[in-house]
């Protein structure tokens, strides 16, 4: 792994650490919906990112599909609480997650070519790992709404699909070394 | 092969069922006379059955039934069967005979194969 690459997978980690600790403490139905919900939207910022600035059409391709998937996550978690009528909460995560995207794109914004490819590859790597270990370890365990708990479940066979295309993408970029 | 469009619940009505009813001897090729419809359900990110056997003149219909949405599009892009959002089916008919192996555009891991015989068993 180079220096950038390293650079950057430090600064995941230290946004995992927050999302992880934050995670540990108790979360209702309501702010759980907002942090999943939050989380497909930064994911979804992410993906426009990456489609202004690489030209790499494997980082493309899996732009364009986080784009089209948590854009139809998201419009299923709207179609649900607007049929609950209930308002998701804000809460620490969502917040912790937030700033960490913010910081993560201003990286991302100082990059091109390659380099930005390995980090935006890395980096989604890196967030679905841990989204998708909080959604089942935490989030699913602790929501009480049922149809809530079926979302997230349908959500999560989405985001380890994307797990498993970022594996793919940050083998076939070859970043490492 | 015919064109393809993407088809709603609604207009897929009726045949719905019957296609359901035919799916019961998915991977093998029917004996009785006439076209059919057979169903290519898409769940969790899997077509199932992912291996089917139908007739020249037969169509498939997909549906999806996770919230991501699919296609089901032919490796070498003669057909496809998509965008399909939640809900929604796609159908397509198969005048060739031969392996027609597809994909999911979106989801290329989402791998599965049409086998098409000629009626008189070849």
């Amino acid at each position: 792994m180079n220096t950038l690459c390293k650079s950057l997978a430090l600064g995941m980690a230290i946004a995992v650490s927050t999302v992880a600790a934050n995670a540990n403490e108790p979360m209702n139905d309501l702010e759980i919906a907002h942090t999943a919900y939050t989380a497909g939207g930064l994911d979804i910022r992410y993906a426009h990112l990456a489609l202004a600035i690489s030209e790499s059409d494997a980082v493309r391709e899996f732009a364009q599909t986080m784009i089209r998937d948590h854009s139809a996550v998201n419009d299923a978690a709207v179609a649900l609480i607007t049929k609950l009528d209930v308002t998701p909460q804000d809460n620490a995560l969502s917040q912790a997650l937030v700033e960490g995207a913010a910081a993560k794109r201003a990286e991302l914004m100082t990059l091109s070519g390659k380099a930005f490819d390995c980090a935006y590859a890395t980096n989604e790597l890196g967030y679905h790992q841990i989204v998708n270990k909080t959604v089942a370890e935490s989030f699913i365990p602790a929501v009480t709404v049922e149809p809530l708990k079926n979302l997230l479940e349908e959500a999560l066979v989405t985001f380890r699909a994307h797990e498993k295309h970022a594996e793919h993408m940050v083998a076939g970029l070859k970043c490492a070394g | 092969m015919r064109g393809l469009t993407p088809i709603t619940r609604r207009r897929f009505g009726q045949g719905l069922g019957a296609a359901i009813a035919l799916t019961e001897a998915a991977g093998r090729t029917r004996a009785h006379a006439g076209t059919h419809e057979v169903a290519v359900r898409i769940d969790d990110f899997t077509f199932m059955p992912s291996k089917i056997e139908i007739l020249v003149g037969d169509s498939v219909t997909w549906e999806n039934g996770d919230v991501a949405p699919h296609t089901a599009t032919a490796l070498d892009r003669t057909w496809d069967a998509g965008p399909l959002e939640r809900g929604a089916h796609g159908r397509v008919t198969f005048t060739e005979p031969g392996e027609h192996r597809y994909l999911c555009a979106f989801h290329p891991h989402m791998q599965g194969s049409v086998l098409v015989r000629h009626r008189d068993g070849g």
